[in-house]
């Protein structure tokens, strides 16, 4: 029998309530039979917030896509929710699934913050996504084409010359290279947030090394030990074809005439922050996970050290920069890459994924174009929104942006992982004096969104169901077949209540993420 | 395979199985000295096995001793220490070794940094932070037994874990003999040789009579028989690097097979001849100095060192 609070709060069900605070509570349509107290204490305090869509709560009542799950979460004790949080810490340490923090020698394991609560997204939602990721890379990948070729854009005005040449990730060296199959953005990490009436925007595109595809993995290995037989119940599609298709296109790009090209991921090493990404995607892919000190260069062909002496690679997939890659091109200090490895290149002895001088097409200046390329190179509207961008360099811009402050973000242009960015909103007058000065050196670096209120997720937090802000990147997979985006993505989350900024390096976690079928 | 890798392997291999050996050596010597040896010279281990003291420092109980010698992270060679380098190494290869055997490295690096064994140790019953330990440390064999591949990685894991097998068998032979030195009763000695080497039970089926230093010297360097014995030892170490005789530069593979055969040779020939303790003791050394240039030569044949 339900006590007297549970009483309470049965009595006011399917209600929408305005508390002192003039935040919304969503107080839920669970069935009688599965009601339980305890659970309806865990959610009163899930508290949406106004102009912000909740994907789980409508205002009245826990949209249709959640209902299954929610459900089922409301059998769950608070208790038994957070040693099932217990559990995926536990796991996640035994797993190794942890990048380490050195100080000295040994260093400090840490976890990347997971969220047991999944993120779901519709089959009609997951379609338009799909479709409008698929439009731009193919647009993206065209521009790159143009850009380091014949240059039509610039020619035709759509885009100006300065802003491509004064773009610090612009390769002169990449001009004329003629890349295998027209591809530069083999793997694509597009970021989509949702604004307050629920259409989805591009926040940024990545086409240079996106990571979290590992997190996209182990998050749903995580979710069926967390939470048996959910995932069939809810017809959650699967994402482990993700490696297959990656390697099916890298095998793809072999020049040599060989039937057994081989294939191998270049890391920087186990200090990186992304070594456990790379070492899974070896694995499940079964190439050789290399370092720079592994290769060898010898009369434009790359060559592995091995055991039995040199080995030809034919495809690179390097998760090292641009910049490192190759000390005689690029930083000489460089000592992550191998010299000579540009050249063997451009000769079209090793295919380098992705191709370098990516950087100007995900360059944050450069995103506001895209939807002029999408129509200039496909002749189509786009699919998915741009969020609007002011450019520092433009001084009616510049004003603009400053007289309103408050309402925006300043982001640098080559940044990521949510450095060097401006939130006007939750900055002070100091800080923002500071920031302006430094856009005033030098404006070209430098761009504005409006803050767009990201949509919200129930999050278990503190032994509480509570919403908090998330984003979503999928990963696309271009090769000369064609585009596949596997079914999911890393939901990245920003765990701090109210905050907007979701970079592991800031305070953000990650959840896993269903797309139902 | 790549060098680096194969490097990696093998030291990994070299760090767990020296672990393991130190593990069980501790915990035998540990209840010796609570029952039998009442005398117990914690120090002659600490300079044996361990990375001394800083000078001027003078042993203190046993337990200071334990935890010097399993969780000081400033002993360079101490358990602790051990565990954390084979899972670096273990790290750097995480695509080539199986993810059971990556996840159970990180259980035992998990357990080891356990406040819990930390206590066990200072505080409670070190036997059960032993056992717990070597639990890790056999599931680890037993992992790498059913889930990883028998390619030329598995040849390496194994050249490198009887190597360092060989190198502590040697090690606690000579730990022994110094302890003889000094005095003590012989028989009590050897019998706690042989239990720290796994042996005791297997010596009393075999050898069918009370203990004897002849029988005993037999059974730790010549009875192939017996795991922990340097022959044995070696014909394992030759048994797999025979089996890299097809992914071998032809030269580099000749060049460690002379040096091992030689070794064999020397040990199968001169051993039966070590009657005394100073001579056994001059075997010990001659065989590292050869171990030391058979790994010298695989380093810089097979993993890429110059």
């Amino acid at each position: 029998m339900p006590g007297r609070g549970a009483r309470h709060l049965f009595l006011s069900r399917n209600r929408f309530h305005l508390n002192h605070s003039g935040v919304s509570s969503c107080i839920l349509n669970f069935g009688l039979y599965i009601y339980k107290m305890s659970f309806a204490a865990l959610l009163a305090n899930y508290a949406t917030r106004p102009n912000i869509w909740d994907e789980m709560c409508s205002q009245e009542k826990i949209r249709t896509h959640y209902q299954v799950f929610f459900d089922t979460l409301s059998q769950v004790s608070p208790a038994e929710l957070a040693r099932k949080d217990e559990l995926a810490k536990k796991l996640f340490m035994s797993q190794g699934i942890t990048f380490t923090v050195y100080s000295d020698g040994e260093g400090i394991e840490k976890i990347f913050p997971f969220d047991i609560i999944p993120r779901i997204i519709t089959a009609q939602e997951w379609q338009l996504i799909e479709r409008g990721i698929k439009q731009r890379i193919k647009a993206l990948n065209i521009f790159l084409k143009d850009i380091y070729h014949d240059q039509f854009i610039i020619k035709d005005g759509v885009i100006p010359a300065a802003l491509i040449y004064s773009c610090p990730n612009y390769l002169r060296e990449m001009v004329k290279v003629d890349v295998p199959f027209d591809i530069y953005t083999h793997i694509s990490g597009i970021d989509l947030i949702r604004d307050s009436d629920g259409s989805f925007y591009v926040l940024e595109d990545n086409l240079r090394t996106p990571s979290g595809v590992s997190y996209m993995l182990e998050n749903r290995n995580m979710t069926y030990r967390i939470f048996p037989g959910l995932l069939p119940k809810n017809n959650v599609r699967s994402v482990k074809d993700y490696p297959d298709f990656l390697l099916k296109n890298l095998l793809s790009l072999a020049n040599r005439q060989t039937s057994d090209p081989t294939v191998v991921l270049l890391t920087p090493g186990v200090f990186n922050s992304a070594y456990f990404e790379h070492t899974t995607l070896a694995r499940l892919m079964g190439v050789e996970l290399v370092e720079g000190r592994d290769l060898v260069v010898d009369n434009a062909k790359v060559y592995m050290k091995t055991t039995a002496g040199l080995k030809q690679i034919d495809i690179i997939y390097r998760r090292v920069d641009d910049d490192f890659i190759d000390p005689l091109i690029f930083n000489p200090n460089s000592i992550l890459g191998v010299s000579g490895l540009y050249y063997a290149y451009r000769m079209g002895n090793v295919a380098i994924v992705n191709a370098p001088g990516n950087g100007v097409a995900d360059d944050k200046a450069v995103y506001p174009f895209v939807p002029d390329m999408i129509r200039y190179y496909l002749n189509e509207e786009p699919i998915l929104k741009t969020v609007p961008t002011y450019s520092m360099d433009n001084p009616e811009h510049f004003q603009y942006v400053f007289s309103n402050i408050h309402k925006m973000v300043i982001k640098k242009t080559n940044e990521s992982g949510g450095y060097g960015m401006l939130m006007g909103s939750a900055a002070d007058e100091k800080q923002i004096a500071d920031y302006r000065k430094e856009v005033e050196n030098g404006p070209r670096q430098f761009i504005a969104q409006p803050i767009i209120s990201l949509s919200s997720v129930p999050c278990f937090i503190d032994g509480k169901i509570q919403p908090r802000h998330v984003d979503l990147r999928p990963f696309a997979l271009y090769g000369p077949q064609g585009i596949e985006i596997v079914p999911g993505g890393l939901t990245r989350v920003a765990l701090r209540e109210g905050s907007l900024v979701v970079n592991s390096s800031q305070g953000g976690g990650s959840k896993d993420t269903w797309i139902l079928s | 395979m790549l060098s680096r890798v194969a490097d990696a392997v093998f030291w990994m291999a070299r760090y767990m199985e020296r672990t393991d050996n130190l593990l069980r050596a501790l915990r035998t010597n540990y209840i010796a000295s609570q029952d039998e040896l009442l005398n117990f010279d914690w120090q002659l281990w600490v300079d044996g096995i361990g990375t001394p003291l800083p000078e001027g420092r003078v042993v203190g109980n046993y337990r200071d001793v334990l935890w010097h010698l399993m969780i000081n992270r400033d002993n360079d060679t101490s358990v602790l220490v051990n565990i954390v380098r084979a899972r670096e190494n273990a790290r750097s290869v995480q695509d080539y070794i199986t993810k059971e055997v990556w996840q159970c490295m990180n259980d035992y690096y998990h357990l080891i940094r356990d406040t819990s064994t930390e206590h066990q140790i200072l505080h409670g019953d070190p036997v059960s932070a032993f056992d717990s330990l070597l639990r890790e440390s056999t599931l680890f064999y037993g992992t790498v037994d059913i889930t990883l591949n028998r390619g030329e990685g598995y040849s390496f894991l194994n050249i490198g874990k009887y190597i360092e097998r060989l190198l502590r068998t040697l090690d606690f032979l000579e730990l022994k003999i110094n302890e003889l030195e000094r005095g003590g009763n012989e028989m009590i000695q050897w019998k706690y040789l042989l239990y720290s080497l796994s042996g005791y039970e297997f010596h009393n089926k075999y050898y069918r009579n009370a203990l004897s230093t002849e029988n005993v010297i037999h059974q730790v360097i010549m009875n192939v028989q017996f795991p922990h014995a340097a022959l044995y030892c070696l014909l394992q170490v030759e048994r797999y690097f025979k089996r890299l005789d097809v992914i071998s530069v032809p030269e580099h593979f000749k060049e460690v097979e002379f040096l091992l055969g030689r070794a064999i040779s020397n040990m199968r020939y001169n051993g039966p001849e070590q009657k005394t303790l100073p001579q056994v003791k001059s075997l010990v050394n001659s065989t590292r100095i050869e171990i030391k240039s058979l790994s010298q030569k695989l380093a810089s044949l097979y993993f890429g060192y110059s």
